[in-house]
């Protein structure tokens, strides 16, 4: 088999920039992934699309592609609900070094059109009824973030790709790359041989191991996160509860069941994803703190999935100067699914060397060879 | 219907209790849970399916399949084949998936 381009990984990221290179009309792009469409971090993910952040970058990524959700069920012609419920996220300070923060980054995200805004507790309250005052010194909430189903949108990246000609494979592992002075010239799968001078590597949990394929030492790395999800019940919550200081987000999906999540700082790195009696335990506790009445509601299951965390949490997105035609979009340390459009658009951009949409040099992977690369994204749980 | 006769086995009669079912004053006795006593007095439809709102029955019996999730004492969702009948209580039909602010 020969490819134009070959795309390792078919979660949301793989996906989305298989349809944008599609669409700008390249032909036989191969789409290769262990396991099956969105079987990975975007399947296992929380759902949430935010646009409050701490650092410029993910603040503009999050609000263009929140651009591209609100009309993605035309654009990608689904016949379904792709679910985006745009009921806001409260972010809770329970801190003062919080309340500072937090209302900092609202005005970096005001500079940006992102119509966030400051609240006092009581405000808040008026939002989500049974958000516990003892705990709150202020929250900051933005009306237009909110949940997207990710896999009915990454089906309909996948099947509007497909439409396209992008050929896709599932359970097909990808084993190795070959490279002949300085040059990809093969990809190996368990079945396929592809001949390719490009690669992409959206492989998500396990890009390092990509990258590790054509000796690329790409900065990041692995880690089990867990969620968990309640019976549902009628709704009585609109927005997207999150904390980082208390480590919790928790929303009420359209379906009434509540998923939240917490980050676990004593979890070993690597490739584990399973469920743990601790999380349980830890989650509950938090939940019932911030949001008491959650307490009376049976937990159906739990699972784990894996962030892939960069050394400042902000993504790489960027060509790679050291082996030309092998691209990265990976380490979105937990937050790919909300960014996946501007992904597809901008690494097909950059992949066709044309004029990128925003300025990529602080998403390339050369910002970390200075070992003081400037914003660092706080604004994560 | 309750088994009063048996050839090997004896039911002796209980303490009867009071309780509420969709605002009528009904009995049980003492031992039964509420999803027990109901069918004793056959009543049949216990609760709704989600999506499409139709009638679901006493089935499994061990607190497992959710069909027979009933609003006891104001509380949503509280699983009546394993909930023990009470003096007094008061027990509603749900129609929908429950409503936790009518409980608080």
């Amino acid at each position: 088999m020969k490819a134009n381009i070959v795309i390792v990984g078919a979660g949301i990221s793989g996906v989305a920039i298989a349809y944008n290179l599609a669409k700008k009309g390249v032909k036989e792009i191969v789409v290769f992934d262990d396991n099956y469409l969105s079987g990975g971090a975007t399947g296992r993910c929380g759902a949430g699309i935010r646009q409050q952040w701490g650092t410029k970058n993910n603040c503009i990524l999050a609000k263009k592609s929140v651009e591209f959700f609100e009309t993605a069920q035309e654009e990608l012609g689904y016949p379904r609900d792709i679910e985006f419920k745009q009921e806001g996220y409260l972010v809770v300070a329970t801190t003062k070094e919080e309340d500072i923060q937090f209302a900092k980054n609202v005005i970096l995200q005001n500079s940006l059109g992102i119509p966030a805004k400051v609240l006092t507790p009581e405000e808040a309250q008026g939002i989500v009824p049974h958000l516990n005052l003892d705990i709150v010194t202020s929250a900051t909430f933005c009306p237009t973030d909110g949940h997207l189903n990710p896999f009915k949108v990454t089906d309909a990246y996948y099947l509007a790709a497909k439409r396209l000609g992008v050929k896709f494979f599932y359970e097909e592992k990808v084993k190795e790359i070959i490279v002949k002075n300085k040059k990809i010239v093969k990809v190996v799968t368990d079945n396929y041989e592809v001949i390719t001078n490009k690669v992409v590597n959206a492989a998500g949990g396990y890009a390092k191991e990509v990258g590790d394929m054509v000796g690329i030492d790409i900065p990041v790395y692995s880690e089990n996160h867990e969620i968990l999800v309640t019976e549902p019940i009628e709704k009585i919550q609109g927005p997207m509860v999150i904390s980082f200081s208390k480590n919790i987000y928790c929303q009420q999906v359209p379906h009434g069941s509540f998923i939240m999540g917490r980050s676990d700082p004593d979890m070993p790195k690597g490739h584990n994803t399973d469920s743990s009696w601790h999380f349980l335990d830890e989650m509950a506790k938090t939940v019932v703190e911030i949001l008491p009445p959650i307490g009376d509601l049976r937990v159906i299951r739990q699972w784990g999935g894996l962030y892939n965390l960069s050394p400042d949490r902000q993504p790489i997105i960027s060509d790679v100067k050291e082996l030309p035609g092998f691209y990265l979009a990976c380490g979105f340390s937990g937050h790919g699914f909300m960014f996946a459009p501007m992904t597809g658009l901008l690494l097909s951009e950059i992949i066709l060397g044309e004029k990128t949409t925003l300025d990529t040099t602080d998403l390339h992977i050369d910002r970390f060879k200075n070992s003081d690369f400037k914003d660092y994204e706080k604004s994560v749980v | 219907m309750r088994i009063k006769e048996h050839p090997i086995l004896k039911f002796e009669e209980k303490k009867k209790l009071s309780f509420f079912f969709d605002g009528k004053e009904v009995y049980g006795y003492e031992g039964d849970t509420v999803a027990s006593a109901l069918h004793a007095l056959g009543v049949k439809v216990l609760s709704h399916s989600i999506e499409l709102h139709r009638p679901r029955g006493f089935y499994c019996a061990i607190g497992n399949c959710s069909s027979c999730m009933m609003i006891v004492d104001g509380k949503p969702n509280v699983k009546t084949c394993v909930t023990q009948l009470l003096e007094n209580m008061v027990v509603k039909t749900q129609v929908n998936k429950g409503d936790i602010y009518e409980a608080n």
